[in-house]
């Protein structure tokens, strides 16, 4: 029961790595969201070049490998005079790839509000604006909310794409004990279950607050 | 001729009003005048275009041609009418929907006093107070703190119509107001209407409802493909129309 | 190589994946339990690690992966999860009354399965197919962590030796998006084309 052994005493490790990869989730987060509401507002705006700047950021955040964005956040921009640390390359990286995503996501959950309400605002003479920040945002969030949080879900395992950016968190830890103790397969399947310990309860959740939402929804017509 | 100023005051007019969708033409050249205090009713058949041109008078739906009129306000359809003016307009009418569009985030007295807070520029407080009159006397008094799930159709529709009087319109819109709910439940919503009109608010209904429209409202109009085809007094038409169309439609009506 | 992966992994997956989700649809409880908890697992974990594992950490006597078998292994492995779970889908979007007409037909619950609620099933699945396809065109990239010769890793080599990056990692990013937009478009196209069969 070696094993046993060895993962008690490589977990403190592991644990300080894991803690960083949901603080680099953390910030893209709570970064990258209000980004993606706004691009979703813009994409559904009626000026033309909010949309098409929109959809371009959309497209180019969604198309470009998570990986490639993060390296070219850290070994690339140094090339043009901006150097970020590890922990801002790879938190301002995973924003954009969230603001891409989560704004798609958004633009659905907007979408889906009921139109009979916005023309309601309209004949009520409310505002564009006031109809998307009291009617329009509040129940899209709301829509959209299982999906966001399946998606924040994403997102923190790319933080293990990080360790290419010499991020020390899970599964660069993991990686150096396994490179000084040759024991890789222990010590990565140890950080696997790491992850998993908190990816599989998180995606429990997100079925959960589907059901309850859809219960919600649906309202007497 | 009787001149112009001794005429009686439209509170709404239109002028050669058009609406087509893509090369189908919904109506064309439809005039229609409502003075203010009377109740119009528009009954018809399914694809007749009365919803269409409801909506078009606060200009949901913008007209291709013609010149819609309420109160003194007037816009000229593919006019530069600035989005303003168009704002404008719609503020003097008040809609109520089929399938009532209300906030079901928001409870009830909110649903009623938001738009009077941010349009109208009313402190919660005045506006909270306007709004429980409102549902007080819609006969609501006790669902102001309810959410609208919670409330029957009928309920929810008289809600709506509170929503919409709180904002002063000078005319209400009504667009089936009845259609979505239960016949007994409807009646609810059309005593309320018949209230309204009795306190002499100016009023254009769209409905199925030959009841209603046959006691409560001052003028009928029946339209079909798109067309105007009979309008005046409506115990009369109900009773004797002279349009076959009109025959065919007010048998499957009220034969049923 | 890039391509080779992702077409690899993604046959594997589809492959795969059909053992997975009959496990998850299993009267057995123990088999859907098993199944679901395979599934679960396989996707809990980030797909690097999966690579890492199999990679750094099988060793089986002498045997050990090589980087390009290690990426389609763990890939696949992966996919065939994802597809799984689009299985499932799909086949539960099917309307519930296929399955009663084969049953008053008399046909047996495997047959039905095969001839009626499968093919359904699968044009139901055929989009979220193709997106996560293209998803894994751009997953693959984590195939150069692990010393493939894809193109995230020539990119590295290249801003490494010219110590200038910017540049080639936007080619980088340029090329992913050349090749994931118009595999998008085609998808789109896909999808209409089955779309019209189906409708009556």
């Amino acid at each position: 029961m070696s094993v046993i052994a060895d993962w008690i005493e490589w977990l403190p490790a592991l644990a300080g790595g894991l803690w960083l990869s949901v603080r680099i989730t953390a910030v893209s987060l709570i970064v990258g969201l209000p980004i993606g509401l706004l691009l979703a507002v813009m994409a559904s705006s009626q000026n033309r070049m909010a949309r098409t700047v929109s959809v371009v950021i959309v497209e180019i955040g969604r198309g470009a490998p998570a990986l490639v964005v993060l390296q070219l956040f850290y070994f690339g921009l140094p090339s043009v005079g901006i150097t970020l640390s590890s922990f801002v390359a790879a938190g301002s990286a995973l924003a954009l790839t969230t603001a891409a995503f989560t704004s798609e996501i958004l633009r659905a959950g907007l979408q889906a509000v009921p139109p009979g309400e916005v023309e309601a605002c309209k004949t009520l003479g409310v505002s564009p604006r006031d109809t998307l920040r009291f009617v329009v945002i509040p129940q899209g969030l709301r829509i959209a909310l299982p999906a966001l949080m399946g998606f924040s879900i994403l997102i923190f395992q790319a933080t293990s794409l990080t360790f290419t950016i010499a991020v020390p968190e899970l599964l660069s830890q993991a990686y150096s004990i396994g490179a000084t103790t040759f024991n890789y397969l222990s010590v990565l399947v140890l950080a696997g279950l790491l992850y998993a310990m908190i990816t599989i309860p998180a995606s429990w959740l997100v079925v959960s607050t589907e059901k309850k939402m859809s219960r919600h929804l649906s309202y007497a017509r | 001729m009787v001149p112009e100023s001794n005429l009686p005051k439209q509170m709404v007019s239109l002028r050669g009003v058009s609406k087509s969708y893509g090369d189908k033409n919904v109506f064309s050249n439809i005039d229609l005048d409502v003075a203010a205090g009377e109740v119009t009713a528009i009954i018809g058949p399914s694809g007749a275009g009365k919803s269409t041109l409801l909506r078009c008078i606060n200009l949901l739906e913008l007209p291709d041609e013609g010149q819609i009129t309420i109160g003194d306000k007037t816009i000229k359809a593919g006019s530069t009418a600035t989005n303003k003016e168009g704002e404008e307009l719609r503020r003097k009418a008040g809609m109520v929907f089929q399938h009532f569009n209300l906030f079901p985030h928001m409870n009830v007295l909110r649903n009623v006093s938001f738009a009077q807070e941010r349009v109208l520029k009313r402190s919660r407080k005045d506006a909270e107070e306007r709004s429980r009159l409102l549902l007080d006397r819609v006969g609501l008094a006790d669902f102001a703190d309810a959410y609208p799930a919670r409330c029957s159709g009928g309920q929810q529709q008289r809600i709506a119509i509170a929503r919409a009087l709180a904002m002063d319109p000078e005319v209400m819109l009504f667009d089936e107001p009845t259609s979505a709910l239960d016949p007994e439940v409807g009646l609810e919503v059309l005593a309320v209407m018949r209230e309204l009109a009795d306190e002499g608010m100016t009023m254009i209904v769209v409905t199925h409802e030959t009841n209603f429209a046959r006691d409560v409202s001052d003028n009928l109009i029946v339209m079909a493909d798109g067309k105007i085809i009979e309008q005046g007094d409506p115990g009369q038409i109900l009773s004797d129309p002279e349009h076959e169309r009109t025959k065919l439609f007010l048998r499957a009506v009220l034969g049923r | 190589m890039t391509l080779l992966i992702t077409v690899a992994a993604v046959s594997i997956g589809v492959v795969l994946g059909v053992p997975l989700v009959v496990g998850l649809r299993a009267k057995n409880f123990l088999v859907r339990l098993v199944s679901r908890g395979l599934v679960d697992l396989i996707r809990g974990i980030p797909a690097i690690v999966w690579l890492f594992i199999i990679y750094f950490g099988v060793s089986i006597g002498a045997f050990r992966f090589d980087s390009t078998m290690a990426a389609i292994v763990g890939l696949g492995l992966i996919s065939a999860a994802y597809f799984a779970e689009i299985y499932r889908g799909g086949i539960s979007a099917v309307d519930m009354g296929q399955w009663e007409a084969g049953n008053a037909l008399g046909v047996n619950r495997w047959t039905t399965f095969a001839q009626i609620v499968g093919p359904q099933a699968f044009r139901v699945s055929v989009p979220s197919m193709t997106s996560y396809a293209i998803s894994l065109l751009k997953d693959s990239s984590i195939a150069s962590t692990i010393g493939v010769t894809e193109i995230v890793f020539f990119t590295t080599q290249d801003a490494r030796s010219n110590d200038g990056g910017l540049t080639v990692y936007i080619l980088a990013a340029a090329i992913y998006l050349a090749l994931s937009v118009p595999l998008a478009l085609l998808a789109r196209r896909l999808d209409a084309s089955l779309r019209k069969k189906v409708s009556r």
